[in-house]
């Protein structure tokens, strides 16, 4: 992408080349600082959360769906999804991560094709089961809105209907055959 | 209604900390210590991201297959205007947060492609990332349908993004 576009640049602007990235560059560091704060304030946020163990409170509430939609997994595994859903939730992306990976190796038996159940996390995980969608808001807020969290309810509705329609397709699509 | 929730919430998890006798101080430093380092970490991706993306850009090339692409969006009800960030953001959500600040600067946070671009960005994930980390942990080879499904269910939140829209 980059090759080509500079490709196309130099046979119709030379000039403007060099111009163009440097000006890029300043944007991205004035996104980057404007970023360090939204960041700064939701990680607060989120440790306080954290520190009051409502994470696992939430996952503990999620463990009956999880395993209603995971079908059979061992009882780490099904720690680690439910942990990792309820970060994706409450919006900590950044540490919904590792708990992803965990349970994407608990449920590795060592075969070289996905199983039902990888397949159902990694689509959960790439809808973005996000409640709150908080450095979007942020944004918002930077950019001057005057309702920085009107795309909140919005956001929901269209983060749960995908999230349902990947259950339901891989649901429909790889019934339980193989590993349960 | 929704500019409510944040505070509440908020105060909430405050109120929540107190009674629950977590030092809601020292872990809200805690948490914020680490959003330089993580940015840090993050800024040289940034960086690049943004050059290429502008690069892509001004040379003309993200104008032609947008014109070219945008009857279709169109036709599902998905403004031409977010069409650069609908395709983008299944590869890399730095790249989609500069055509949303870019979009936020062009059309106001608040118009109807403003409020838009929001909920498709808070709404998807990056579906390629996210899977190429995740089955790169295991000897998995054989993916499946799974980059398919993601990305069924990723055009149907945006259709669903821009229509939600049109209510708020």
């Amino acid at each position: 992408m980059i090759i080509a576009s500079l490709v196309m640049m130099s046979i119709f602007s030379p000039s403007a080349v060099v111009g163009t990235m440097m000006e890029a560059s300043k944007m991205a560091i004035t996104m980057c600082i404007e970023f360090i704060g939204i960041y700064a304030v939701w990680m607060g946020i989120m440790q306080v959360l954290d520190d009051c163990k409502l994470s696992h409170k939430l996952s503990a509430i999620l463990s009956k769906p999880v395993q209603y939609v995971f079908g059979k997994t061992d009882a780490e595994t099904e720690k680690n999804i439910c942990l990792n859903i309820a970060s994706n939730i409450i919006g900590i992306g950044s540490a919904a991560t590792p708990y992803g990976i965990k349970a994407m190796q608990g449920l590795d038996k060592g075969g070289k094709v996905a199983t039902r159940a990888m397949i159902m996390l990694v689509v959960i995980n790439s809808t973005g089961i996000q409640l709150l969608p908080t450095t979007v808001i942020g944004m918002r807020a930077i950019a001057g809105s005057i309702s920085p969290s009107c795309i909140l309810w919005p956001t929901i509705v269209t983060t749960f209907v995908p999230t349902i329609l990947g259950i339901l397709l891989v649901s429909v699509l790889y019934r339980r055959r193989r590993h349960g | 209604m929704a500019d409510l929730f944040l505070p509440v919430m908020i105060a909430f998890v405050m109120i929540y900390a107190l009674i629950k006798g977590v030092d809601a101080y020292s872990a809200f430093v805690n948490g914020a210590k680490g959003a330089l380092p993580l940015m840090a970490s993050l800024m040289p991706f940034i960086i690049a991201m943004f050059v290429a993306v502008e690069l892509f850009r001004h040379c003309g090339l993200s104008g032609y297959l947008c014109n070219f692409l945008s009857p279709v969006f169109r036709l599902i009800g998905i403004p031409p205007e977010v069409c650069e960030l609908t395709l983008i953001r299944p590869f890399s959500s730095n790249a989609a947060y500069v055509l949303l600040r870019d979009i936020f600067a062009k059309y106001g946070a608040d118009s109807y492609i403003g409020k838009c671009a929001s909920v498709i960005m808070g709404s998807s994930d990056t579906i390629f990332y996210v899977s190429s980390i995740y089955f790169a942990s295991t000897k998995v080879k054989k993916t499946l349908l799974t980059i398919p499904i993601a990305l069924i269910c990723n055009i149907v939140g945006a259709i669903l993004a821009c229509f939600c829209c049109r209510f708020i």
